[in-house]
């Protein structure tokens, strides 16, 4: 008995049956008045100028924060993915180990999310603008930096062996034969990390880095509803803004999809292209200048306070088992939920034409609204603990899973499903046969690779839910014990470093023809 | 052949005064036709005459700006539920055959049935082999052997999916059954045994509509319907069919009048 591919896509919704068993006894009696304050606030967002401009002037600087950020991440990225390419050292010295000894040492700065770095960051240099900006960029850069050289490696190498054998000198080979190649994919998951730094700008901004997230934290903390949801609201118009104009330039410059279900092409329209990044470097200085960027603040490092006697002894004593344990088992609940619920929710609605357009919404609001916030939300009904937590990061990753399963549906299967359709099948077996049978296994690849994105977000929601290492980091930053710091650094980027491998492992069997 | 028609039962298909418009002309204007049971209808006609278009407003794909269609003498139901139904008894076997590849031949076959099961047992459908004696019957009338029954379509040949396709369509048992050029890009033995296999699928209470984009397969049909530029030129048995009739159809599309 072995399920078809389009009841494996279901699979992970599972996970509800023990969520709803478990929520009741969760509930602590209070707050359902202030859920449905917040609910009702979202019709009435507040229009007082003062807030107005409160939220604009703080989603300006996440905006900047984001725009530099991101920047920063694609030329680090760009010269280290080149660096850890195995095809450039072997095309140079004929060997590969350089390659090997760099991807290895950048699986540390990808394994901490940005939030660690900047509270690290926050901790050594004091608040800067510049950190938000570094924060973003070291995990970002190590992320394009493995795309980079993954993307170059996999490019096939006959030209490049042809101009060699020619006699062209290795650097000019490759810059002919792989640059052009290398630039639709790079460009498409370029278009990508923007999104991705617009949301990660504004978590920072929840945990102090300045701008529309801190704004928002505060219009929830002081329960100022009205206001929290006028700054929502501006940040899904400027969130589903930005996702248009990537994806229309992904069209226009003929990039790949991200959900790989087409293949890569050679980039159209080279001239807009190199004109985008010529006008990028004025922006990106302007931006900098606006936000009173200073790198060198960087450099002036605050003395770190004593080790306290006994510290690394309390650090190896702390409760490490379910402290990873609750770690591992949010993320597999918010995997699961986020992977398992795009789909079942797709097939709910299917029978209405404002269904998806109402799930559109749902998952827009979702990829925008920060977990911790979700978190907090979540607290004014439930007891803090891993479900919270689950909802929570299951909530956000549901909003750019879902966006991503919608966008391979309507790439795929739209005949297949038609077909259905004409032989009188109902819409939601038509959806389930025609379209979900041809995206199962990329949706499902692509839920294992997010599987190891929630590993590295549970640092997020753990912060406020209380749970797994993410709690104790938040107790030991509060504390300064940076021994106990620096072991929980370690934990969290072994665990990473197993479960990118993992996830690795699974999305290889999924793509395996 | 003869065909088993019954006269006295409403036509499987009635389209009276069928017009979808299009950019430059009608893609149909004005065409008024009748299906009976036991009847092997080719329709004729050159590229973008308005074949896929007239087969499209058949199936209930699309629903002409004027005119009425109607299935069984009923029009086009309104509740979803009796939709389904009334879908469920047109058979369209599809140029791309659009059948689910990553799925086994059985669940296939079984996607036929779809309209009629509940969903549960759909749902399961994808677990388990459901119904297996009568996907095997439905495979052997295509001659294909039910060991394929646990085969995914797509370690098929071209052969073999065009026989798939036409056993699921059997699954369904609709009373009547469309076909957009079926024989396009098929070998001329391959496209001969299909259509074969095809028309051996009429019976008194199922009739058969085929668009060809060749004259010279029309051996085996009752009727002969031609289209030009969205309109009905001809309707009337094949032996009627005179060759100025179909140089006219073909006028400018040289390679499908001569094949």
């Amino acid at each position: 008995m072995k399920p078809a591919a389009p009841l494996v896509l279901l699979l992970p919704a599972l996970v509800l049956v023990p969520v709803l068993l478990l929520l009741p006894s969760l509930l602590h009696g209070g707050g359902w008045d202030l859920i449905g304050a917040f609910c009702m606030a979202a019709l009435q967002p507040s229009l007082d100028p003062v807030v107005l401009d409160a939220l604009l002037r703080g989603l300006g600087i996440t905006a900047g924060m984001a725009l530099l950020g991101w920047a920063s991440s694609l030329v680090l990225g760009v010269v280290l993915g080149l660096a850890s390419s195995r095809l450039l050292w072997r095309s140079l010295i004929g060997q590969a180990w350089p390659a090997e000894s760099l991807r290895r040492l950048l699986a540390i700065p990808r394994s901490i999310h940005e939030l660690i770095w900047g509270l690290l960051l926050l901790q050594l240099v004091g608040l800067q603008p510049a950190i938000a900006v570094l924060a973003i960029a070291i995990p970002y850069g190590a992320l394009v930096a493995r795309v980079v050289s993954d993307l170059l490696d996999a490019l096939p190498e006959h030209n490049l062996e042809a101009l060699l054998s020619a006699g062209v000198p290795a650097p000019a080979a490759l810059l002919t034969a792989q640059g052009p190649p290398l630039l639709p994919g790079l460009i498409s998951y370029s278009g990508y990390r923007l999104e991705c730094a617009l949301r990660s700008a504004t978590l920072l901004g929840v945990f102090g880095l300045g701008g529309l997230g801190n704004e928002l934290l505060l219009t929830l903390q002081s329960l100022e509803f009205r206001e929290l949801w006028s700054g929502l609201w501006l940040l899904l118009a400027v969130m589903l803004s930005l996702e248009a104009i990537v994806g229309r330039l992904r069209q226009r410059w003929g990039m790949p999809a991200r959900f790989g279900l087409k293949g890569g092409s050679v980039g159209r329209r080279g001239r807009e292209l190199v004109l985008a990044l010529v006008l990028l470097i004025p922006l990106v200085w302007g931006v900098g200048h606006a936000l009173a960027i200073e790198p060198a603040a960087l450099l002036h490092w605050q003395p770190l306070p004593p080790v306290a006697p006994h510290g690394w002894q309390e650090a190896m004593a702390l409760p490490w088992l379910p402290l990873v344990g609750n770690t591992v088992l949010l993320t597999v609940l918010a995997a699961a939920l986020a992977v398992g619920l795009a789909p079942l929710l797709l097939l709910l609605v299917a029978p209405w034409r404002w269904g998806e357009r109402l799930l559109q919404l749902l998952w827009a609001l979702g990829r925008l609204w920060p977990p911790p916030l979700t978190a907090l939300l979540l607290l004014f009904v439930l007891k803090p603990g891993v479900i919270v937590a689950a909802l929570a990061l299951g909530f956000h990753n549901l909003g750019i899973l879902g966006r991503l399963l919608l966008e391979g549906a309507q790439a795929t299967g739209a005949q297949r499903q038609q077909a259905l359709g004409a032989a009188g099948c109902g819409p939601r077996l038509a959806l389930l046969y025609g379209r979900f049978s041809g995206l199962a296994r990329s949706y499902l690849a692509y839920g294992a690779y997010r599987a190891d994105v929630i590993l590295r977000e549970t640092v997020v929601v753990g912060l406020v839910a209380g749970t797994g290492l993410g709690s104790q980091l938040r107790e030991s930053l509060s504390s300064f014990a940076f021994d106990q710091i620096a072991l929980l650094l370690a934990a969290y980027a072994l665990l990473t470093l197993v479960g990118e491998d993992l996830s690795d492992r699974t999305r290889q069997r999924l793509l395996q023809p | 052949m003869t065909p088993a028609t019954t006269p006295t039962a409403a036509p499987v298909l009635e389209l009276q005064a069928i017009h979808v418009p299009g950019r430059a002309q009608p893609r149909l204007d004005g065409v008024s036709l009748r299906l009976q049971a036991g009847e092997r209808v080719a329709l004729l006609g050159a590229s973008g005459a308005g074949k896929s278009t007239l087969l499209a407003v058949a199936n209930g794909l699309l629903q002409p700006q004027q005119g009425t269609v109607l299935w069984s003498g009923r029009k086009r139901a309104r509740s979803d539920r009796a939709r389904r139904r009334q879908q469920a008894g047109i058979g369209t076997l599809w140029q791309d055959l659009r059948l689910i590849e990553e799925l086994t031949v059985q669940q296939n076959l079984n996607c036929g049935r779809l309209a009629h099961w509940p969903w549960p047992k759909a749902v399961l459908n994808l677990l388990l082999p459901l119904e297996s004696e009568a996907c095997a019957q439905a495979l052997r009338q295509v001659d294909l052997h039910p060991q394929l029954l646990s085969q995914p379509v797509g370690e098929l040949s071209g052969g073999q999916r065009q026989r798939v396709a036409i056993a699921r369509l059997l699954r369904q048992e609709p009373q009547l059954l469309l076909a957009d050029e079926p024989l396009a890009s098929l070998d001329p033995r391959l496209a001969q045994e299909l259509l074969q296999l095809l028309l051996e699928q009429v019976s008194p209470q199922r009739a058969l509509l085929l668009s060809l984009h060749r004259p010279d397969l029309l051996q085996g049909f009752d009727r002969v319907i031609a289209l030009r530029e969205g309109r009905l030129c001809f309707d009337g048995p094949v032996a009627e069919l005179s060759s100025s009739v179909v140089e006219s159809l073909y006028a400018g599309d040289a390679g499908a009048a001569t094949a």
